[in-house]
């Protein structure tokens, strides 16, 4: 998973409210002389390879010669390719699941960490952190020999207790889809579970004890101190999810290819295959341009919606 | 007072189990013979134990090249990207100026800009001007990442205070000096965060050297191990050896470094 985060864009001075203590140098030069590294980079490989995009999007070519203007045919295209469709539902699901089972997992477990008293706590936020850190070849590997039809771990324990277990976990449409959405669960939430767990040892324990006194439970403790407290993490726990499901390709491409009949594919599956594999980078680009214009603008509106908000204090 | 907290600690070690036992079971895997490795029950100790696997990866294939291919694109990315991000992250916190806010909009938007839009056109840009060698391809246009700006301002704000910059100001010091003389070694232990992060990113990435990279003798690791794998008859007993391997000092680097990074990687989303 690529790293990116998006929680509240603000600048120190607005988050700390100290606008007057940053320093207005004599040398009125020196900050953009620091940042100009970074804007340097940004500019030579993101803004130019975007407007890139657009332009190739509105061609046709094939990686030799010269592009071939066609307008907005391949947006025309790519709005009845079954297989686009096909890449745009499944990757959805991934996100829905990456925002809807991963990250209530994450938050799950780190409440688990979080109990007062705990024993070894870094002993397992450290291992369930580990998944993340393994190289993709690995998880793929593993899981596409425990996933395997015939021989895999998975099938012959099933098969050892229940009797059956002859699922074809990688082969069949349906529980391909569940297969990988087990993996990105394995890789990922263990990733997570640290920001929450940080998140949860920033909630001043008064609080707690407040609630306690005014004789609230579990669940209504959890709803008015720990969830509003949180806001913040869960912001940026929600987009970085959102962002990393919204481009996944390495568990697909590795473990399925995207297969069965396209049941995997995923949106940058789809852009890597159109150019890469076919030569059309002009469709290719378009594809891309729609995956940016989906991903920036929910992650913009996200932002909106859920992280704004200043830590509530 | 003391809850029994035995559901709370079996729930724990199960997960434990979950998330680990994928990975042990991998590590003994590639000391079997290719015929264990399937083995039911399966055996966390290799009975037999063999060191066949790892003896005809090195034999047959060029791993160590891989893996010094992956290391030195990491190590140099790494070392560039976290001085960029400081630079940067010391700029937005410890300076007022004009367009700051929108710069800083426009930096932070760039987080939610999808790998795969500019895939195709960076590819297109590097092998059309020539740039496409994987020691410049590979490194330079993934130096600059916003979140590590972002991790750092974070830190900065949180860490060194105005007085020390003011004084060694009044001392005559020039600003770039007071950067590198005061602010990168208060910065230490989130730049170790940082680079621990950059070069698991970098060392594991795996879409864009599949992209870039043809010449099988420049392969990264990852590359390597997967045509590997692809190509002939799913050698998976070779490959098994060879991802264990490629995996051991990434986890190696994690678990020496953990405090810093786990605690780096989660400021900027809690203080937010």
């Amino acid at each position: 998973m690529t790293t990116a985060v998006a929680g509240p864009a603000r600048t120190a001075d607005e988050r700390t409210g100290q606008a007057g203590t940053a320093h207005r140098p004599r040398t009125p030069w020196a900050p953009y002389l620091f940042i100009s590294p970074f804007y340097l980079l940004y500019v030579l490989f993101m803004l130019v390879p975007v407007a890139v995009s657009l332009w190739l999007s509105l061609t046709e070519w094939v990686g030799l010669g010269t592009p071939h203007w066609v307008g907005l045919r391949n947006y025309r295209l790519l709005a009845t390719d079954i297989s686009f469709h096909r890449a745009l539902g499944n990757t959805g699901v991934f996100v829905l699941v990456a925002v809807f089972v991963v990250v209530p997992l994450a938050l799950l477990i780190a409440q688990a960490l979080n109990t007062r008293g705990l024993r070894a706590r870094d002993l397992w936020r450290t291992a369930y952190f580990v998944p993340i850190v393994v190289s993709p070849i690995l998880v793929a590997l593993i899981f596409g020999l425990l996933f395997d039809r015939q021989f895999g771990l998975i099938n012959s324990v099933l098969h050892a207790l229940f009797g059956t277990g002859g699922a074809d976990w990688l082969g069949d449409p349906t529980l391909a889809k569940v297969s990988i959405s087990l993996v990105m669960l394995w890789r990922w939430t263990g990733y997570l579970t640290v920001f929450f767990l940080a998140g949860l040892q920033n909630v001043p324990r008064e609080l707690y004890e407040a609630a306690a006194l005014d004789g609230a439970g579990r669940l209504r403790t959890f709803t008015t101190v720990t969830l509003p407290a949180l806001k913040p993490v869960t912001a940026f726990v929600v987009v970085t999810s959102f962002i990393g499901a919204a481009q996944i390709f390495d568990e697909p491409y590795l473990l399925t290819g995207g297969g069965p009949a396209e049941s995997t594919l995923s949106v940058t599956m789809f852009i890597y295959r159109a150019a890469f594999q076919r030569q059309q980078f002009g469709y290719a680009a378009a594809a891309a341009v729609v995956l940016f214009v989906l991903v920036f603008g929910l992650s913009q509106l996200f932002n909106r919606l859920l992280g704004i908000g200043r830590t509530s204090s | 007072m003391m809850r029994t907290r035995v559901p709370l600690y079996s729930a724990i070690v199960l997960l434990l189990l979950v998330f680990m036992a994928p990975l042990l079971w991998a590590l003994s895997g590639s000391f079997k013979p290719r015929g264990d490795i399937f083995g039911y029950p399966p055996k966390l100790i290799p009975d037999p134990f063999t060191l066949d696997n790892y003896q005809r990866l090195f034999s047959a294939q060029p791993f160590w090249r891989w893996f010094l291919m992956s290391t030195v694109v990491a190590g140099v990315a790494t070392a560039v990207s976290v001085f960029v991000c400081a630079l940067a992250g010391y700029g937005f916190a410890k300076f007022r100026f004009a367009g700051k806010r929108l710069l800083f909009g426009v930096m932070f938007s760039s987080l939610s800009i999808p790998f795969a839009v500019v895939l195709v056109p960076l590819f297109v840009i590097l092998v059309k001007t020539g740039l496409g060698s994987p020691w410049f391809a590979l490194i330079v246009p993934w130096v600059a990442p916003a979140f590590g700006i972002f991790m750092m301002q974070q830190y900065i704000v949180q860490s060194i205070p105005d007085s020390v910059l003011e004084a060694a100001r009044i001392d005559g010091a020039g600003e770039f000096g007071i950067f590198r003389t005061i602010v990168l070694p208060l910065l230490r232990p989130s730049l170790g965060a940082l680079a621990v992060w950059q070069f698991l990113q970098s060392y594991n990435s795996f879409l864009w050297p599949l992209v870039l990279v043809s010449d099988s003798s420049q392969y990264t690791l990852p590359l390597g191990l997967q045509t590997l794998f692809v190509s002939e008859q799913r050698q998976y007993d070779l490959v098994l050896a060879g991802a264990v391997l490629a995996v051991l000092p990434a986890v190696a680097l994690f678990v020496v470094l953990r405090r810093q990074l786990l605690e780096g990687l989660s400021t900027g989303a809690v203080k937010g």
